[in-house]
């Protein structure tokens, strides 16, 4: 467990042009909105004094500059032609383009702005608790855009559902997007979350997910950041697993000035479990963070953590990983294990494994470390002829192809591959 | 038609000189075997061909074909055709053989000016080969040499040799560690490298290779100098009489 600091940190005080967002209305109910409000002008923003924020600055958010771009033209999403199945839903700088037609038997898509007050309540119903939530305080209060997915009972949805974020500065160089995903008893989907930007210009999103799983069900859920020098994503997830659920989480960051990625696990009945898999490969000055928190609140529950950084350049990764057991869940197993490597002198990772258990009947295990790409791999490759940049493409994606390899059609992990070696 | 011309070549690591003036020239057509007791220099002599970091040529000069190999890149002299097998090849457990294999090859042929390899036809001949060496089709889909027990590494190092067909293979320790199957498997493998276009060396400590692979040529390299050269039968004195008579007939 981290030690308190000595002093209150330090808070940032909300940009003007912040402040501004907050006082309209959201899409969160009135009373839900209030609260949010006063917490955020109270909080401010995080700042490097703050524990969890201790690595990742948030200073490009403070001076984020002001929107001047038109709204973006929209681009076809990437995902279209690798997945052509897919349900892709397109968002750009936040807005919602059009939910599909035809949708699924046992599928409900409805946009967050126009759906009733039972809907947006649990939408919003993650309550901020502390100056740690601060964003997800601010994303309450200003949320206007997003999307609530329903899975019926015993629906198994074999084509992926593809939320398409293209975070390009539009009309405003913000947006905060909040998306429900609800998932009935003993059904199964796959939604895959891509995010990009097209042009230079710098766009803040500051995203909220909240995923109900019922007994039973199945929820692949992926992540995946592409292009976009400029851009910074601030994306938390709040996931509860019924009895037997099984949630399996794939990040992989490759794009992105800032990447903050926030997943929090509570898996509340027994026999649930959940994999957390992930991979950031942060460059030039990208900084690319994720923090986990699964809580096993009941007994006989599972999670298993794998996550992966490659860092090249003056890039930063960040990999903090809590794991809380409450006292009565006995029959835990958690494992998590965070593999690193760095590529340059001036990069870095910072990896921290934080394990809390109240309960005695528990196997827990959690292990890092951190490399460099092996000279005598590298010398061996070019003896068979590989170019240098070959050699070290080839060992990367290598190292890589643990979490890559997870995806789930062949074609998503070709064409992730070809991704990753293009931004190599 | 010389392949390969060392000329009073000194090498040292760090502080320690470890060869002193090795002079030997192979012609295409021929097999060459360097033997020598530990620490003679053998593997420092194929590192330093190999262009590996760490050695520091203070003396001599190599050529490959007419050319400067101690200026050219480790890859550079893989893709003009002298390939080294190594005598612990490393694992590289996130990469799989057969990538290995294609990225190799195509290296090969870029640098001859050819296009890459169409899939079918390349992995048609990488499965014959895997064949002949006596070893498992998923093998191609494991990493490289993760896992292998030190007869499949060898066995690989051979693979790789047949599909990238080198002008001068540079087998440093090939047999060691083999038992009587595996280097049979491999000596058929040496023997099928042959070729009058084509130069072989085998770096190593034990006469058994030589009753598989004849050699033309044998080499005694001791404290980083050859020492004594021959036929075969040089071979079979050493394995007769030991090192230590040959070494003090020599000295």
């Amino acid at each position: 467990m981290s030690a308190p600091l000595p002093n209150l940190p330090e808070r940032a005080a909300l940009p003007d042009w912040l402040r501004g967002a907050i006082s309209q209305p959201s899409a969160a109910p009135a009373d839900v909105q209030a609260i949010a409000q006063a917490q955020i002008t109270t909080w401010g923003l995080p700042t490097l004094r703050d524990e969890e924020w201790r690595w990742t600055n948030l200073r490009a958010i403070m001076r984020l500059p002001a929107a001047t771009a038109e709204h973006t033209q929209w681009q076809p999403s990437p995902l279209a032609t690798v997945l052509p199945d897919a349900l892709v839903i397109q968002f750009s700088a936040g807005k919602l383009k059009a939910i599909p037609e035809n949708l699924p038997d046992g599928l409900t898509m409805t946009a967050l702005n126009t759906a009733e007050a039972a809907l947006r309540h649990a939408a919003f119903a993650p309550n901020a608790a502390s100056a740690n939530d601060a964003l997800l305080a601010l994303n309450t209060a200003s949320a206007h855009d997003g999307l609530i997915i329903d899975i019926a009972a015993n629906t198994s949805l074999t084509r992926p559902i593809v939320l398409d974020w293209q975070d390009d500065a539009g009309t405003s160089n913000h947006s905060e997007t909040r998306v429900l995903i609800r998932i009935g008893p003993h059904s199964e989907a796959t939604v895959i979350e891509s995010t990009y930007a097209t042009s230079a210009a710098t766009h803040w999103r500051n995203a909220v997910s909240v995923i109900h799983q019922a007994a039973n069900s199945q929820l692949t859920h992926i992540s995946l950041g592409l292009a976009g020098a400029a851009r910074l994503l601030t994306d938390r997830s709040f996931v509860t697993l019924l009895r037997d659920a099984r949630y399996r989480s794939i990040n992989i960051q490759l794009g992105g000035q800032l990447v903050r990625r926030e997943i929090d696990v509570d898996i509340r009945e027994p026999g649930a479990h959940c994999d957390l898999l992930g991979l950031m490969m942060p460059r030039d000055k990208q900084i690319m963070d994720t923090h986990t928190r699964v809580t096993h609140a009941a007994p006989h529950t599972t999670s298993n953590e794998q996550y992966q950084i490659i860092a090249d350049d003056a890039g930063r990764g960040i990999f903090k990983g809590r794991i809380l057991v409450a006292q009565d869940a006995q029959k835990i197993e958690a494992y998590q294990n965070s593999r690193n490597l760095l590529l340059s002198n001036t990069a870095e990772i910072d990896t921290k494994p934080e394990l809390e258990i109240y309960a005695d009947d528990v196997k827990c295990s959690h292990g890092a470390t951190i490399g460099r790409l092996d000279d005598e791999a590298l010398y061996y490759l070019r003896s068979r002829g590989i170019s240098r940049t070959d050699a070290r493409r080839l060992l990367i994606s290598g190292f890589a192809q643990e979490i890559v390899n997870a995806l789930p059609s062949p074609d998503l992990v070709a064409w992730m591959s070809a991704q990753m070696d293009a931004s190599a | 038609m010389k392949l390969l011309e060392i000329k009073n070549l000194h090498a040292n690591i760090g502080d320690k000189i470890i060869l002193r003036g090795i002079n030997l020239t192979v012609n295409a057509g021929e097999v060459h075997a360097i033997m020598g007791p530990n620490g003679s220099g053998k593997s420092t002599l194929c590192q330093v061909l190999g262009g590996r970091d760490g050695f520091e040529v203070t003396e001599g000069t190599v050529e490959f074909e007419g050319r400067n190999l101690l200026d050219m890149e480790t890859e550079d002299r893989a893709t003009a055709g002298l390939l080294l097998g190594f005598q612990h090849p490393v694992e590289i457990p996130g990469v799989k053989n057969i990538y290995l294999l294609k990225e190799a090859l195509n290296a090969q042929r870029a640098a001859r000016g050819l296009g890459e390899l169409d899939t079918f036809v390349f992995m048609k001949q990488v499965r014959e080969l895997v064949k002949s060496m006596q070893m498992d089709d998923a093998f191609l889909h494991r990493g490289v040499n993760a896992g292998f027990s030190g007869g499949e590494k060898k066995r690989n190092e051979i693979l790789q040799m047949l599909l990238l067909q080198p002008k001068l293979a540079l087998l440093d320790e090939t047999d060691s560690g083999l038992d009587i199957d595996a280097l049979k498997i491999v000596s058929e493998g040496i023997n099928r490298l042959r070729g009058t276009d084509r130069g072989i060396v085998l770096v190593t400590h034990y006469q058994r290779l030589l009753s598989y692979v004849e050699p033309d040529f044998v080499h005694i390299l001791y404290k980083g100098q050859i020492i004594k050269s021959g036929d075969k039968s040089l071979a079979l004195q050493l394995e007769a009489e030991g090192y230590q008579d040959i070494l003090e007939a020599a000295s």
